[in-house]
């Protein structure tokens, strides 16, 4: 953490001198046999090792490749040498630095990892994407400072000329999907890393462009850098672009060494590559296990085996645990070559993480659209078919009344739903990359996005408000209709802080939105009185009602409307005791549905926006559950 | 980078004598048993593709849904250039050969496959014409003569591979067939495409364990080749299969061709061992021809116009790389847009003198590896073979026949699908037990009028609202197979929509059961024996109505999102129709005549009317205690407007209006499927 004080001397102390050894990593999972529902081989274990004894050591300005059919556990590899490998089971080995062995809370410093996802806000520009991230890691720095670094990153990846597009998503357009991985990569030039590690760069590129990465990423190894990669099918272009080769072959590391060693290397093991073949290909076959038949397996595996240990007879080999070895021992002369970041306090990380949320949401056209119309659609929707209110018990004066609160509780909530559900996870995919990289943590990001909803939310309920409250005909007091927007702004946006919290702990948001949907009717039904008496309700419901928002906020909005409205029944004043019109004013009816709810009223709303810091701290909770989760 | 470097290498003794060194011995052995079980017997196919031009406007292909997306207006759908995608292309192939089309992304395969299949959309046929045996190529005659696998299986997942090929059979072979024969063309099928130790297995999809991904491929294979077709079409059957997998299916693939068919495939990217086993090879980019003949001379050729392919370099990579069109920069592209433009006219040069355009090594004039290894095939017809002829059609299984086995198949699958139907039946018991205690009658006490009318209401429109939600997730699961399988000409709209109307009914009775019965009880409804069932009868009628609204926006309506939006606007429209949050009789004349289409209305007055004719309720009001009778109750909610059969009878009326609008969209609306926005 305390890596830079002065950023530029030690650049140049570490000039050429950065060394990475891997020595003997393991990685074994106990998993359960069965599915839940067979108990008898749930409760077996078996233990399955994903990688065994991997050793390999590299020097700066180099550029290592690893191959391997999937499920080889090329990912895991880099997983286990970027300390990002879960709890789940046991890792062996050990992972040194310039001869010194790395701590847990060291690995996220020291190595940057670009994912085979890029997830990037798709509304930002690319300048403006590298520099909010300069801003969250190197926030000391002076605007210049980073101003500088950003445009030196962009021409060392060549992105100078998409400089000002915008990254673009699913549906529109932005830059290319080669531009975008290079901005991912960019995303973690900016700390400066001396190691970088990527997941299958080349994946879902065309051979050009993929070409074209690969040979951008040697240029950066050159640039005194390790660059560590995997990869699947490389063109026989690359092969010597590579320093390094590595295979890997149901976790074990059949081969390592450079491109001229492994032709040989295999010539002399009598494998040798025919002509017109890509020798990537050629060799990863030769080391994979067939597993179609049980004869198929047994020989390939023999054949994997009796590779890897001439493998490990090989002069490559013993060179490598040598130069481990040897760093080991000098481990005193050199410093770990931290990224460089100088953390900023938690507060102007939120501040950065808000400014480029509005941003992102700024240029969303459809999504500022979906925010602020959905609830004016529904209002209009309502309006469309009650048009006006009348005040004839005979009809519906009641009944009409209690339909309209029970749909703006309903309606606003469903909207506040629906939004979070459209907007959220492509931002929560973002926090969680980046939190992984050490730039900020999951809840600020999830804060900024609560106080950047704010005004919409605002100004969403206002025009809902403003435009079904005239027409419709309810209580016409200006402070009235103050008091309508305020019991209607919580709903909404507990609707999508709810969903926000579920978002934290369950990933897929089509089962989020219909849980949060039916958990909002849950509500509705217990808390609102509206279709079920409170008083009437089974006691364990009476105390359920108490912790919805439905109570408090449906509760406001009955007496808002009906405090000292005057019924007719049948058209003349009615005088009460009639079995059709049970009351003559809307005092009565308070006071039958809801007792006592006049004088509860500044309790009511104290307690329904008590629930929105609980609520968010809710979500802050979730999203460190999350942390746990998602750590895999 | 210069990609023509070569690694040079010294050669050196071997050092590791303990590994074997058997060089011969190959990297994929392929399965032993190399005898063909299932050839085709019929009339030998000729595919030829005459001197063809087609041009596609980008912008029309862009479904209109997304462009509404983009803000983008109706009038300005249109507009957008017409680009060429086929240039002046020539192709002949006959039965025994297999030509694999390569390139690099968008060089043309999928649309070269899409025109032969008359399959293309947005696009339009400049000049030249497509021949199957002679015959101009139309959508009936590749209906009759040619198989299209495509990129995506399309299976039902519960289903296992003998199952699903056994309903295809049932559904695709003459009717002449016997149950025994077609036992026995499904079993040539599945030892042909080596299919026999996972023939009882589950299909499978991406959420549900099955079979594995090469052998659901194969799958796929194995249901086009069982109506035994001259011709394949194979849209990059390899592509997401490991090297090992994709291997063997190539050479499945090649073994077919060698059984007389005429076998057609897009490849992307082919690895080397997989490039050497095919006959032929046309190579394409941005719609022009690069290089078409025999796959081992493609090298050869390509060294004699000045491309040799270096040592250690898989040439389908080289040449597909040295051909393709490169867009990082103006300069590059128009560089290397010439270069493909000289290369095309080269090869049009040195073929033009043959009549099958293919090119061949000049000095031998070596033959295509096709027509001998066919002639060996010991001809020995297991049984009579498809004919690609006209009449054969009218043997085909008919309406009642499709409709039995389509329904047969959706039960089999449905009810494999153990998980869903729990987690439905969980979710129907959930909610019931749910709203039950929270209307339980405390002590026998009955209900408050207020509380019933809202219970009654609640019960007819929660279950639709979930109901809603899953029909048009499975309805939008299914779109893709439901519309391939049409195209095929595999069964007609008519026996797939009884089908699928009266495969439906199981699990809607056992979902209203499960649902509505719980509640009944808990809340302590009226005891009547008559009441109970009438309140069910009703309740299964709403549901239904709602399921079968759904099907016909599932089946209207292009992607899972606007057809879930559009039927919870509906939804919400009859719910606000329904009489209970706004009094019928405040109705303006617009939302008053939509709710006599509003089945939530029907369905609440009927349960109105059964749950309170019989019953007098007592309130109190100021310590006197009033008696109401049940039919006051009904008439202060304008419940009464209608007598209770009137109610059956309208619900029935607009189930089966949505049946018919379902029916009517499945028809006339293409159910192609985009499932992802």
């Amino acid at each position: 953490m305390d890596g830079g004080e002065d950023p530029s001397t030690m650049t140049k102390e570490r000039e050429s001198s950065c060394s990475i050894s891997v020595h003997n990593v393991s990685y074994t999972v106990r998993e359960r046999v069965g599915p839940w529902w067979d108990v008898q081989s749930y409760y077996n274990k078996w233990t399955r090792q994903i990688l065994r004894d991997v050793s390999f050591y590299m020097e700066s300005g180099q550029i290592m490749a690893i191959l391997g059919n999937s499920g080889s556990g090329k990912t895991t590899l880099l997983d286990a040498i970027s300390g990002r490998i879960g709890y789940k089971g046991t890792l062996l080995g050990e992972v040194y630095v310039n001869g010194s062995q790395l701590k847990k809370e060291q690995f996220q410093d020291c190595f940057s990892y670009v994912l085979q996802h890029d997830s990037l806000l798709p509304y930002l520009t690319v300048r403006e994407t590298l520099t909010y991230t300069a801003m969250l890691a190197l926030q000391k720095h002076s605007k210049e400072a980073i101003k500088k670094k950003v445009e030196s990153v962009m021409v060392e990846l060549s992105l100078t000329h998409v400089a000002d597009t915008v990254i673009g998503g699913r549906i529109f357009n932005g830059i290319s999907k080669g531009e975008r991985r290079r901005v991912s990569i960019a995303a973690q030039l900016i700390q400066d890393p001396k190691i970088i590690l990527l997941d299958e760069p080349t994946t879902g590129l065309d051979s050009m462009t993929a070409n074209h990465i690969v040979l951008l990423l040697s240029q950066l190894a050159r640039k005194d850098r390790i660059v560590i990669i995997s990869i699947h099918q490389p063109r026989s272009e690359l092969f010597r672009l590579f320093d390094r080769i590595a295979i890997m072959s149901c976790g074990e590391l059949v081969f390592c060494g450079n491109p001229e060693e492994m032709i040989s290397f295999f010539d002399d093991c009598g494998y040798e590559c025919p002509e017109h073949s890509n020798p990537f290909d050629f060799f990863v076959d030769l080391t994979s296990v067939d597993t179609r038949t049980k004869e198929r397996e047994i020989e390939t595996y023999s054949r994997v085996h009796a590779i890897v240990g001439a493998y490990r007879d090989s002069d490559q080999f013993q060179n490598t645990l040598e130069y481990i070895n040897s760093c080991k021992k000098s481990k005193e002369q050199r410093i770990i070559p931290f990224k460089q970041k100088e953390t900023p306090s938690e507060i102007s990380k939120l501040l950065v993480l808000f400014r480029r949320t509005v941003r992102n949401l700024s240029r969303n056209k459809s999504g500022i659209i979906m925010r602020l119309s959905q609830n004016v659609i529904f209002a209009l929707f309502i309006v469309f078919f009650l048009i006006r209110l009348n005040n004839d018990i005979l009809k519906g004066a009641v009944q009409d009344r209690v339909g309209v609160v029970y749909q703006c509780l309903g309606g606003t909530s469903y909207t506040g739903l629906l939004n979070a559900v459209a907007l959220f996870p492509a931002l929560r995919a973002i926090g969680d990359q980046e939190s992984k990289d050490g730039l900020y943590q999951k809840w600020q990001m999830l804060l900024a996005y609560i106080l950047h909803i704010l005004p919409f939310s605002i100004l969403s309920v206002v025009l809902f408000g403003a435009s079904i409250y005239w027409i419709v005909g309810l209580n016409p007091e200006i402070t009235r209709f103050g008091c309508f927007l305020a019991a209607t702004l919580v709903p909404h946006l507990m609707g999508e802080l709810l969903t926000l919290a579920v978002l934290g702990v369950v990933n897929n948001p089509n089962i989020v939105s219909a849980g949060v949907a039916l958990l909002n009717i849950a509500g509705i039904l217990i808390g609102s009185g509206v279709l079920r008496s409170l008083q009437e309700m089974p006691r364990v419901f009476q105390f359920i009602s108490y912790i919805t928002y439905q109570r408090y906020s449906c509760e406001i909005l009955v007496v808002n409307e009906f405090y000292d409205l005057q019924f007719t029944c049948g058209g003349q004043n009615s005088t009460g005791g009639n079995a059709q019109c049970p009351f003559t004013n809307g005092n009565e009816f308070i006071e039958t549905s809801y007792p006592g709810a006049l004088s509860r009223i500044t309790f009511d709303f104290l307690m329904l926006y008590a629930f929105l810091p609980v609520m968010i701290i809710g979500c802050i909770i979730s999203f460190k559950i999350r942390d746990i989760l998602v750590r895999r | 980078m210069d990609p023509s470097a070569g690694i040079e290498l010294t050669k050196r003794p071997r050092r590791f004598p303990s590994v074997r060194s058997d060089v011969k011995d190959d990297l994929f052995v392929p399965e032993e048993d190399n005898s063909l079980y299932f050839t085709y017997s019929g009339a030998p196919n000729v595919l030829e593709v005459k001197d063809l031009c087609y041009q596609v406007n980008l912008n029309a292909q862009i479904p209109w849904y997304e462009k509404l997306a983009e803000f983008k207006m109706p009038w300005e759908w249109n507009k957008g250039d017409q680009t060429t995608a086929m240039a002046s292309l020539n192709l002949k192939v006959t039965s025994g050969q297999m030509l694999a089309v390569i390139g690099n992304s968008g060089c043309g395969r999928t649309t070269l496959l899409d025109i032969i299949t008359c399959k293309d959309e947005g696009g339009k046929i400049k000049s030249g014409q497509i021949l199957i045996n002679g015959k101009l190529a139309s959508k009936q005659l590749v209906k009759k003569s040619v198989a299209h696998v495509r990129q995506d299986d399309q299976l039902l997942p519960h289903l296992t591979v003998r199952e699903t090929l056994s309903f295809i059979a049932k559904l695709r072979l003459p009717r002449s067939y016997s149950e025994q024969q077609r036992q026995k063309r499904v079993e040539d099928v599945i030892a042909e495409l080596r299919l026999r130790q996972c023939a009882n297995t589950k299909v499978g999809n991406a959420y549900t364990r099955g079979v594995s991904g090469g052998e659901r491929r194969r799958v796929s294979i194995a249901v086009q080749l069982l109506w035994n077709p001259g011709i394949l079409i194979l849209d990059e059957p390899t592509s997401g299969l490991d090297s090992f997998t994709a291997h063997n299916l190539v050479i499945t693939l090649s073994r077919l061709a060698r059984g007389n068919r005429l076998v057609l495939l897009s490849i992307h990217q082919p690895r080397s061992d997989i490039f050497q086993l095919f006959d032929l090879v046309l190579l394409l980019s941005s719609g022009a021809t690069i290089y078409s003949g025999t796959a081992k001379d493609m090298v050869q050729y390509f060294t004699s116009i000045g491309y040799p392919c270096p040592r250690y370099s898989n040439p389908a990579d080289f040449y597909v790389d040295l051909t393709s069109v490169n867009y990082h920069s103006k300069e590059e592209e128009g560089e290397t847009l010439e270069r493909t433009r000289s290369l095309a006219e080269i090869f049009g040069e040195k073929v033009k003198d043959f009549n099958d355009f293919l090119w061949k090594v000049n000095d031998e004039n070596r033959e295509l590896p096709s027509s001998e290894t066919s002639v060996n095939i010991p001809t020995t017809p297991l049984e009579k073979a498809i004919k690609i002829d006209g009449n054969e059609v009218d043997e085909l299984p008919k309406g009642l026949h499709q409709f039995a086995v389509l329904l047969n198949r959706h039960v089999s699958n449905d009810f494999r699908d153990l998980s869903t139907l729990l987690i439905h039946g969980f979710e129907a018991v959930l909610m019931a037990l749910l709203i039950g205690f929270l209307y339980y009658g405390l002590g026998g006490n009955q209900l408050s009028i207020q509380d019933t009318i809202a219970l009654l209401f609640m019960k007819g429109s929660l279950t639709p609202f979930a109901i809603i939600l899953d029909v048009v997730a499975k309805c939008h699961s299914e779109r893709a197979m439901l519309f391939h399988e049409l195209e095929d000409g595999l069964y007609s709209v008519t026996p797939y929509f009884f089908a699928k109307v009266i495969g439906e009914l199981p699990e809607h009775m056992a979902f209203v059961v499960f649902y509505s019965v719980p509640i009944y009880w808990l809340a302590n409804l009226n005891p009547g024996v008559d009441c109970f069932f009438l309140n069910f009868f009703l309740m299964w009628l709403v549901v239904y109505c709602s399921r079968a609204m759904a099907l016909w926006m599932s089946a209207l309506l292009p992607t899972l999102q606007i057809s879930s939006f559009m039927s919870n606007a509906l939804f919400t429209a009859a719910y606000l129709t329904g009489g209970f949050i706004i009094r019928l009789d405040t109705l303006w004349a617009v939302p008053f005549w939509i709710s006599f289409v509003s089945f939530l209305r029907w369905g609440f007055a009927g349960v109105m009317q059964v749950q309170f004719t019989n019953l007098t309720y007592q309130i109190n009001i100021r310590n006197i205690t009033i008696d109401i009778p049940g039919k006051v109750i009904i008439q202060s909610l304008d419940s009464d407007a209608y007598p209770l059969y009137a109610s059956f009878l309208v619900l029935i009326g607009i189930s089966a209006g949505f049946l018919v609008l379902y029916y009517l969209s499945l028809r006339f609306v293409k159910q192609k499927s985009s499932q992802d926005w």
